[in-house]
């Protein structure tokens, strides 16, 4: 089996027709046969059928062209040969062309099989330009096509019975593929899918074999016949590179319609004579509604910029351009841009907002993937890489099965406190599977120095790993043990021991279940999931919410001198900000308003008043196009901020506006909660939400059009999510009434919005 | 023939199968259910706010049977499905026309 194989099949078939145009009596002058379709492409498969257009010149009488095409159609049917075939002068092929998509594309392959050569030679050229002069027509009727034939077969990668020629993926999708590429309006790699069409060909031809017959579903039945036959180990071997070449076919498709969609468009999706190009921050730019790391950027000198690349297209829901990902890839396999060891901070923050964004992250990994990017960051990706799952109850193959389950995570982040470890796990839960092990206990081993890696604490880590060894407690749990029992509750929290740890298992659970399918996952089961979740989180008695944080002996010594005092340590790509301060309402705004001002991203800040002097430790991230941090200059702009000077709100409102042009995707709404906390006699007020330039600053501000004091605040930003926890009172002291409490969460809120 | 109709716990699910699987029954249905009884669904506090569950998870088994097995077997569904607690389920009978297996074309107790 294999191209030699087909290709002899298809000399025996032009022979046969040679002899019987002979026999015919035709005038090799006046008639043609051609090959059209793969027989065009000297490309049988045993059950394949013989595409034929038969050429005239009008010179025959009906009569007469009827019996030279029985003549030869005849012994065909006789034999059992299936043929499709059209009887056509120039002319009708010619308006059959304009008419038909189908003929449009068929006669692309068209070739020369008896007869007169300057009949076929004139259809071929007649063929070829009209494709190209009119591919703004045919173009997008093809697209059409595509998408209604993948509604009808479904995707060749990850179906448990594909169509090898009609799934998404499959050997139709190259054949239109090399049609774009004809029509001229993109310049494709084909090279990228001849070794996917080498083999999906050869499959589909064992399959006939092994069937007899000429079918092109690969059907559960016959996987274990056509591996034996083209020598593979076993069927999930087999259809693991069946779904690896189907992946490289939709790849290149996918990026293909996007090109042809954007071209010419800028980042804002206007249309441009000319290619614009957006500088966004330093080596990467978006031009032609693609984000592009610059030709002469240096990333041995930012090797994070791969990462900040795709979780910047992820988050504005644009696609990492082609030929960025390719110049990428090279550097990468030269040696070039390799991540430290553990990474900076920087680049897993850039991973959780890759991850976190939603469905917009599945286009961008699958490139990650395809460009075998992703293997430098994580090798251990290869290990699941296309793994079929071949059983009822998956849709997809283990890894497109982990970004499925990241998508359904990102929309359930404001239910957990932690969602940088509720997408890294959903990533990674069945990073485990491939042997014959328990897949649950195998990941808990492999993900612990990924974690490491990937500059997680050893904290968290241990979470980490108890979440993948019990990803699946819950829904088994759940359906077969009485959640009446107390003993049921106590096996539940033997093993999770804390709500932080268990609002985390169960988004997983139902991020889980939702990507494995309604086989796997109802709302029947998922009622029975928070029953039991509802039980164990009344068995446990502690909460979620951040403390205060406690001040050392120096930071409490300074601020007994109650004068603005400034410390800045720059730690590579952060900056680690103190800053010591006489109190005053809108504190928190003005500072966070400052640092915003200054280019700084605020990461996560920790901030106490005592005695009417605040204590406030920053961890802040530069923005790429920032000046240097000096101590002086940031005292300095504080003390115009905080004498009024400085027209803060103007200044960040206008960074806002220039922010909110920028694409985006959707995300989940903010939450705002409130607790009392009596041991302080204050209010808790909890913001979980996505973040975004002067997130606090708008909070901060809200907080102060309220006329209530922030005591405390805590603040964390992971990947794109953030975590504000203010501890606030009256001005009067005292924790704010439960009324009040509500009108300044909804205030909060609204703010966001 | 007869249709025994069975509402049980979901838990009680694997224990009602293999009790069933021991008498002799190979065949049976099950799905997803939901709904109440006397035990009225129950009162859940989410993020502070009261509200009432009115329907509690079920598995729904539906096995055929000859008339004269049909009373052993309600009482080795009972006797498998029963915890002695409150929302235990429900078994019940029905009269059944007419069995027509689709394969074979068999009918009556030969399609059982």
């Amino acid at each position: 089996m294999g191209t030699r194989e087909r290709r002899l099949r298809s000399n025996e078939s032009d022979l046969l027709l040679s002899e019987l145009f002979q026999a015919s009596g035709a005038d090799s002058q006046e008639v043609a046969i051609a090959a059209v379709g793969s027989f065009g492409r000297g490309e049988l498969s045993p059950g394949s059928d013989l595409d034929i257009v038969i050429i005239h010149t009008g010179s025959y009488s009906p009569v007469e062209l009827s019996e030279i095409v029985n003549a030869i159609l005849y012994p065909l049917w006789d034999k059992k040969i299936k043929i499709d075939h059209s009887v056509r002068t120039r002319s009708e092929v010619r308006t059959a062309l304009y008419e038909d998509l189908k003929v449009a594309m068929g006669l692309l392959d068209i070739r020369l099989i008896c007869g007169n050569p300057d009949l076929v030679a004139d259809v071929q050229s007649m063929a070829l330009s009209l494709w190209r002069d009119r591919s703004s027509h045919y173009l997008p009727l093809l697209r059409e096509s595509l998408e209604e034939r993948y509604q009808r077969n479904g995707e060749l990668a990850y179906l448990l019975e594909p169509d090898l020629k009609e799934s998404r993926g499959g050997l139709r999708d190259i054949t239109a593929l090399r049609a774009i590429h004809s029509s001229g309006a993109l310049v494709l790699p084909m090279e990228r899918v001849s070794q996917a069409e080498s083999l999906l060909s050869t499959v589909r031809e064992a399959l006939h074999i092994a069937s007899g017959r000429d079918k092109d579903r690969l059907l559960f039945t016959e996987q274990d016949k056509v591996a034996e036959l083209l020598k593979y180990s076993d069927a999930d071997a087999l259809m693991s590179d069946v779904a690896q070449s189907a992946r490289a076919v939709d790849y290149l498709m996918q990026m293909t319609w996007y090109q042809y969609q954007h071209k010419g468009k800028d980042g804002l999706g206007r249309f441009l004579k000319r290619v614009r190009s957006t500088s966004i921050s330093p080596g990467i730019s978006i031009a032609n509604r693609e984000v592009v790391i610059d030709n002469n950027f240096d990333i041995d000198s930012d090797p994070v910029i791969g990462l900040r690349a795709a979780a910047t297209a992820a988050q504005l829901g644009l696609r990492l351009s082609f030929d960025s990902l390719r110049i990428y890839a090279d550097a990468l396999d030269t040696g070039r841009g390799a991540l430290t060891n553990p990474w900076p901070r920087e680049a897993r923050e850039h991973l959780i907002a890759l991850i976190g964004a939603g469905p917009a992250m599945v286009e961008i990994f699958e490139a990650l993937d395809q460009e075998e990017i992703l293997f430098h960051w994580i090798p251990e990706w290869r290990g699941v890489r296309s793994l079929p799952q071949r059983n009822v109850l998956h849709r997809h193959t283990v890894d497109r099965h982990m970004v499925e389950t990241a998508v359904s995570a990102a929309a359930l982040t404001r239910e957990v406190h932690r969602p940088d470890l509720l997408l890294f796990t959903a990533l990674f839960h069945d990073i485990g599977k491939g042997t014959e092990e328990d897949h649950s206990l195998r990941g808990e081993i492999l993900i612990a120095p990924l974690a490491a890696r990937i500059g997680f604490n050893e904290r968290d880590i241990v979470t980490i790993q108890k979440l993948i060894r019990h990803h699946l407690l819950l829904s088994a749990t759940a359906t077969r043990r009485d959640l009446d029992d107390p003993a049921t509750i106590s096996s539940v929290i033997e093993s999770i021991s804390d709500v932080g740890t268990l609002e985390l298992l169960h988004a997983l659970s139902i991020a889980d279940g939702e990507a494995t399918g309604r086989a796997a996952w109802s709302d029947w089961k998922a009622s029975l999931v928070n029953e039991l979740v509802r039980k164990s989180k009344l068995a446990l008695t502690d909460n979620t919410v951040m403390q205060q944080p406690e001040l050392r002996e120096d930071q409490l010594s300074r601020a007994a001198l109650g004068t603005l005092d400034v410390t800045i340590e720059d730690r590579g790509n952060v900056y680690a900000v103190e800053i010591i301060s006489p109190d005053k309402t809108g504190l928190l705004s003005i500072v966070s308003g400052v640092l915003n001002v200054l280019r700084l991203d605020v990461r996560s800040a920790r901030t106490k008043t005592i005695d009417g002097v605040a204590v406030m430790e920053w961890l802040v991230l530069p923005d790429p196009n920032a000046p240097v941090l000096t101590r002086e200059e940031l005292h300095r702009e504080l003390v115009k901020g905080l004498a009024g000077e400085e027209k803060l709100a103007q200044r960040i409102q206008d960074r806002i506006e220039a922010y909110i042009q920028m694409p985006t995707i959707p995300f989940p709404a903010p939450i705002v909660e409130t607790f009392l906390d009596a041991a302080t006699d204050a209010t808790i007020i909890e913001v979980r939400s996505h973040d975004r330039p002067a997130l606090l600053f708008s909070i901060g501000d809200t907080v102060r059009k309220c006329n209530i004091d922030i005591k405390s605040a805590i603040v964390t930003t992971l990947g794109a999510e953030a975590i504000d926890t203010l501890y606030v009172t009256e001005i009067g002291g005292g924790a704010l009434a439960t009324e009040r409490a509500i009108e300044v969460a909804s205030r909060i809120e609204a703010s966001l919005k | 023939m007869k249709l025994i109709t069975a509402i049980l716990k979901p838990f009680k699910l694997d224990e009602v199968k293999d009790a069933l699987q021991a008498a002799g029954i190979t065949g049976m249905t099950v799905s997803e259910a939901s709904g109440f009884g006397r035990q009225k669904g129950h009162t859940e506090v989410y993020r502070g706010a009261e509200y009432t569950v009115d329907l509690v998870p079920k598995v729904r088994l539906e096995v055929l049977v000859d008339d004269a097995d049909a009373a052993a077997i309600v009482d080795v569904i009972v006797k498998a499905a029963g915890t002695g607690s409150i929302g235990d389920g429900k078994v019940w009978t029905t009269p059944v026309d007419q069995v027509v297996r689709v394969r074979t074309g068999e009918r009556g107790t030969d399609a059982i």
